[in-house]
């Protein structure tokens, strides 16, 4: 699937956002170019800071892959925020409750994680698949339901005696190490950062990656080279959603130790817009992740230092993907008229 | 057999209609767009910036029916956004509605904080909320009343637009040219009917009813704004349209089943159980007819099974 | 109004599209209440010209006039306003709407604010009578034949009270006796003081039917003149521009042992209605079976069940020997298939993919081109170059996305891509449909060196002169069934039409004139 036009037209695209978000500041009654200097200095001011974004970038980049694999296929999976919600819980399960060695215990954690994710979607994926039930929907619905569900397992039945709304903290044998000293940052950045180019390598050179990107751009031509559709959309659904829930699954074990209610509040929502952003391209998905999550980091300054709430930053992003959606080819006009179009969906 | 009693009684019924109401108000909004050849994702962020300016109206104006304008208005004008991408700019329909709930989502707790410095909800005596309606002569009915009395005007409102939009589609000629856009453009582009005017109509009517859904759900039955407070709503309204292809009759049945399935659930947390599971039932249950909708137009395989003596022949 | 005899007149009409010029020049003139036919090849521009005439597009250059008036016009609304009506070559009704209310789009009678049906009804029933056009109002048009949906394009014209109407290729999707039908009607029209523009690329129609012929080539007007003057080789000649042989290649080889066997099958259409019904027929190495048919008739389906596309309700396909009807795609091609789909852009490319992978889809899981699940550029891109100097596809590069090509660059694309997998079985499907003449010549030469070289050839074609020219025995389709079987250097253009038109039996037995219909395209 192809959602915008080409780099540089969605480089102006970008900087209209970025216009129409100084006027909506302007019109909140901040200064744009103080909140934007504050967003960079908050993302980027210190060694703590880039840290903090990249901290911030990695669950969205991981999700952004989860959206890829299923936008690449035609798949419009929108639940990955619900995945990495069961993921996120799931791995915090293992983490506490089974003491093991380092060794088993980190990778049982990640792998139980892929596999909530993954049974999250199986449902949805198999309607998809075998009925051709619409996706968005019943995937955007599971996210309510994977929030309020979690939510349920952790106050009613693992609450950490005495605690908030959280489960107990994992064992020090399943957590994700960290990178420096003075932040949580930690190895979930290169899992990100390696799902990115293996992904890259899948849809460029091999025949199963090909098949996928064929069944996303023309799905009856797919089926016609021999492609087994519905086995193809309920696999890749599966391995997106299984994304999803690796997702939740470094958040866990990298930064919160625990699962807790909220505890990865839009993430899934981020990587969704930062695939779509990067047309569900693998490598520039990491770009708009590390983009997304310089904002998100950005942010929390923008919210001390100035009258403004983080979710500006929202605003900012939604803005970005409007400006970049349309279809405007610069210099010359679309050729496409209504008649040509497909309006069913 | 007394639990059962407690559960289903004529307040159910009640509730039901209460329920039912938001989402049938922003799934009728959402019949114009389907009606009209637009897949519509964005009806949850076109609600929620409405629930928003319902409030905000509402204590500026100290009128409860300024309030639900300037809902109205704030639909329609988020609707305008969407039909400008989706129509003139020719982007996708997915993204754009995704787009738009986000936008949505972000700016009223972006504004909610600029304006009153708070953060999760507005609440304060300046929003005048609307008031119930009571039909004169319904106490007499006892307990019935109760199913047709004492609702905020938008009930009435709503279940009004069924069978004005029933006559709107089939016996109007814009419902029909709105048909004609969706079903096939070329047609009315070959008349000289213009698909895109079409589809901003129809994008303003549905931000329209999604505004007066925002509204009810703000100055309805409780007068506050909440983050988030259409809470997956409008999805649930995507997917009875899904089901319906946007005939109001079905989207009234399909509406009217998330509303009892949303009474009953409400109903059941007074038996313990926490709210935590019962709030997903609305959802599960909207997953599982979708899921039985697909099943049930799923394509079939078929078997042709020959009388052995009669050579065959098809129907 | 200035007095002239001509209903229509079009001067200097150019439009470009981007860099290609639809029309250049175009002048003639179409005499007040008489069949005016404008014929040419597809692509010669005559589309592109009638879409300027009823004010779809706007002519770069060049002047319309409309009984002697010099005419601006910006949309349909302003040539309907002058009396023009245009039934296209796709209808445009409405699926769920009744045959009244398609009629009545856009000019609905209203009462109250609502649309009076009644009223629209009566008057459709009115004009039914009046020109024989027999229609059900209330019918939705969904449930329709193609024939009463043209009949409900042609009172869609007059109640919106045309006196010039044009049709754009009408009789594409006829019976021979629809379309004889059709061409009463028409005369009725002209008759009743009207004037009929003819759009056809069928010569026989257009001697038939006109009184006045303008050719178009290139874009070009080649000349305008009386038809009863033109004789139908001087047509083709002003059409192609050179001189084209109608004559059967001849076919040495002689048909050897059956490849592909269906028996008894049956299948179902995407509603669930029977849409091939009790199929049997064989195709043998060294032969090309024709499967004719007004389109619509069960060949999609039918096409769809031997290439795997589609699971037949009943009955057996064999090919090569093995059972296929319940083997996937990629099964019965690892059998023996080799598939050109009937619609290129929907079946048969990826539009936004390179040209190389485009040529490779099908066999792109096999050695040399991926080994272990991992593609293998070089070996592609090298067979892919190899393609297309072999096929001819005009591109600078196989890197090129296959949107850039035209659509008959396109279809010999499909055509390399098919023809050079190692089948023995190929299933050819409107192979040349919206291709230019070149392209067209080239995919039916290759059609026929595959037959040489041993092949087993089921071609199924909605252009009868296509069947006639290539099989070497011709099936006919009607409404799911094969009606019947004829012999193409015997049978007659009458025979077929009455099997076409369902009308089975001894009536149409063969006997004959060897004459070939004719018709370059």
């Amino acid at each position: 699937m192809r959602f915008f036009r080409s780099t540089f037209e969605q480089s102006i695209a970008l900087l209209l956002a970025l216009v129409i978000g100084s006027l909506i500041i302007v019109g909140i009654g901040e200064n744009p170019i103080v909140a934007y200097a504050t967003l960079l200095d908050g993302a980027f001011g210190s060694p703590q800071r880039i840290a903090g974004t990249l901290l911030q970038s990695t669950p969205i980049m991981i999700a952004g892959m989860a959206a890829c694999v299923a936008f690449r296929s035609g798949l419009f999976n929108i639940g990955v925020e619900g995945q990495l919600y069961m993921g996120g819980f799931a791995a915090a399960l293992i983490g506490f409750s089974l003491p093991l060695p380092w060794f088993l215990h980190l990778p049982l954690a990640m792998i139980v994680a892929v596999i909530a994710g993954a049974a999250w979607i199986a449902v949805p994926a198999f309607f998809r698949a075998r009925y051709n039930a619409n996706e968005v929907v019943s995937t955007i619905l599971l996210n309510y339901v994977a929030v309020l569900l979690t939510s349920y397992f952790t106050i009613f039945l693992f609450k950490r005696p005495g605690g908030w709304s959280e489960t107990p903290p994992i064992l020090e044998s399943s957590m994700l190490p960290t990178l420096f000293e003075f932040s949580r940052l930690n190895y979930g950045l290169f899992i990100g950062l390696a799902l990115a180019v293996g992904l890259h390598f899948y849809f460029l050179r091999t025949v199963s990656g090909f098949e996928s990107g064929t069944m996303g751009s023309n799905q009856r031509y797919a089926e016609y080279g021999g492609v087994n559709i519905r086995a193809k959309i309920f696999r890749m659904m599966l391995v997106s959603g299984a994304i999803g829930g690796l997702a939740g699954g470094v958040e866990t074990l990298g930064v919160h130790h625990r699962f807790m209610e909220g505890f990865a509040p839009g993430f899934g929502f981020d990587g969704v817009i930062a695939a779509l952003l990067a047309n569900a391209n693998p490598l520039l998905t990491v770009i708009t992740a590390l983009f997304f999550g310089m904002l998100r980091s950005g942010s929390l300054l923008l919210e001390v230092d100035t009258t403004m709430s983080r979710e500006i930053i929202t605003v900012l992003q939604a803005l970005i993907i409007l400006c970049v959606s349309a279809q405007v080819r610069i210099g010359r006009r679309g050729d496409a008229t209504a008649g040509e179009r497909r309006w069913k969906y | 057999m007394e639990v059962l009693g407690d559960i289903f009684n004529i307040s159910l019924l009640a509730a039901t209609i209460r329920t039912t109401v938001p989402i049938l108000l922003v799934a009728l909004g959402g019949a114009f767009t389907t009606k009209a050849g637009i897949f519509n994702i964005g009806l949850e962020g076109m609600m929620l910036v409405s629930a928003f300016f319902a409030v905000l109206g509402s204590m500026y104006f100290g009128s409860a029916i300024m309030g639900v304008m300037a809902g109205m208005i704030a639909g329609m004008l988020t609707a305008t956004l969407f039909a400008l991408l989706v129509v003139t700019f020719r982007a996708n329909e997915v993204v754009v509605g995704l787009a738009i709930n986000i936008l949505a989502s972000g700016m009223t707790i972006a504004l909610m904080n600029a304006i009153f410095g708070t953060r999760g909800s507005i609440i304060s005596r300046d929003i005048v909320g609307l008031p119930p309606v009571h039909v004169p002569g319904a106490s007499a009915l006892g307990q019935v009343a109760q199913v047709f009395s004492g609702f905020t005007p938008l009930v009435y409102v709503a279940f009004l637009l069924v069978p004005v939009l029933v006559i709107f589609f089939g016996r109007t000629r814009l419902g029909l040219y709105i048909r004609v856009a969706g079903e096939k453009p070329e047609a009315a582009e070959a008349l000289g009917i213009s698909v895109a005017r079409l589809q901003y109509i129809a994008a303003l009517f549905c931000g329209a009813l999604a505004g007066l859904a925002g509204a009810h759900l703000s100055l309805g039955y409780i007068t506050m704004f909440t983050e988030n407070m259409s809470s997956g709503r409008g999805f649930m309204a995507v997917a009875v349209l899904i089901f319906s292809n946007g005939d109001p009759l079905l989207v009234l049945a399909g509406c009217l089943l998330f509303g009892f399935s949303d009474a009953l659930a409400v109903r059941l947390q007074t038996f313990d159980i926490p709210s935590y599971v019962v709030q997903t039932v609305p959802y599960l249950v909207t997953i599982a007819f979708l899921f039985a909708f697909a099943y049930r137009s799923r394509p079939r395989v078929f078997r042709e099974i020959f009388d052995k003596v009669r050579p065959a022949s098809g129907p | 109004m200035a007095e002239t005899p001509y209903a229509i007149e079009m001067q200097g009409i150019t439009k470009r599209f981007g860099k290609v010029v639809a029309n250049r020049d175009i002048t003639f003139a179409v005499r007040t209440g008489e069949v005016h036919a404008v014929i040419g090849e597809n692509g010669a521009g005559k589309t592109t010209l009638m879409n300027i005439l009823f004010g779809l597009l706007q002519p770069d250059e060049g002047t319309v006039k409309v009984a002697g008036e010099p005419v601006h016009l910006r949309s349909p609304k302003d040539a309907i306003r002058l009396g023009l009506g245009m039934v296209h070559q796709h209808f445009k009704l409405v699926p769920s709407l009744t045959a009244a209310e398609n009629i009545f789009l856009g000019i609905e009678p209203q009462r109250y604010g609502l649309i009076d049906r009644d009223a629209a009804i009566a008057q459709v029933h009115a004009l039914s009578e009046r020109y024989g056009l027999r229609v059900e109002p209330t019918a939705i048009v969904r449930h329709l034949p193609v024939g009463i949906e043209q009949r409900i394009e042609i009172l869609k014209v007059l109640v919106r009270g045309a006196r010039i109407i044009i049709l754009d290729e009408p009789t594409a999707v006829l019976t021979p006796q629809e379309r004889r039908e059709l061409f009463r009607i028409l005369n009725g029209f002209v008759a009743d003081g009207m004037t009929v523009i003819f759009i056809s690329h069928h010569l026989e129609e257009v001697m038939e039917v006109s009184a006045t012929t303008t050719v178009l080539r290139q874009g070009e007007v080649v000349d305008t003149r009386p038809t009863a003057s033109l004789s139908k080789s001087e047509l083709v000649r002003m059409m192609v521009g050179k001189d084209i042989s109608f004559d059967r290649p001849a076919h040495a080889g002689k048909a050897g042992d059956p490849i592909l066997e269906v028996s008894d099958l049956w299948a179902r259409d995407d509603r669930g209605l029977k849409a091939v019904r009790d199929v049997s027929f064989e195709v043998r190495a060294h032969e090309i079976v024709g499967i004719a048919g007004v389109a619509g008739n069960g060949q999609g389906e039918l096409a769809e069940v031997i290439s795997g596309l589609r699971l037949p309700s009943h009955g057996a396909i064999r090919l090569n020997g093995t059972a296929i009807d319940a083997a996937s795609p990629r099964a019965i091609r690892d059998i023996g298939l080799a598939h050109v789909p009937a619609d290129r852009m929907e079946r048969g490319v990826d539009r936004d993919a390179p040209i190389r992978l485009n040529m490779l889809m099908g066999r792109h899981h096999k050695a040399p081109w991926s080994r272990h699940g991992w593609l293998n550029s070089e070996a592609i891109t090298a067979t892919a170059n190899d393609l297309v100097k072999r096929f001819d596809v005009r591109t600078d590069s196989v890197d090129r996305a296959v949107k850039t090509l035209s659509g008959g660059n396109i279809q010999k694309t499909v055509v390399a891509r098919e023809f050079s997998q190692e089948a023995n079985f190929l299933l050819v499907d409107q192979p040349t449909r919206g291709v230019d003449i070149g392209a067209m010549t080239e995919i039916h030469d290759e059609i026929l060196r595959r037959r040489e070289a041993g092949q087993a050839i089921l071609l199924f074609s909605v252009q009868l002169d296509e069947i006639l020219t290539l099989a070497d025995r011709i099936l006919v389709m009607f409404e799911g069934e094969i009606i019947g079987e004829v012999d193409p250097t015997t049978t007659t253009e009458e025979e077929i039409g009455l099997l076409m038109a369902g009308v089975r039996g001894d009536a149409a037995a063969t006997q004959g004139s060897p004459g070939l219909p004719a018709g370059a395209a």
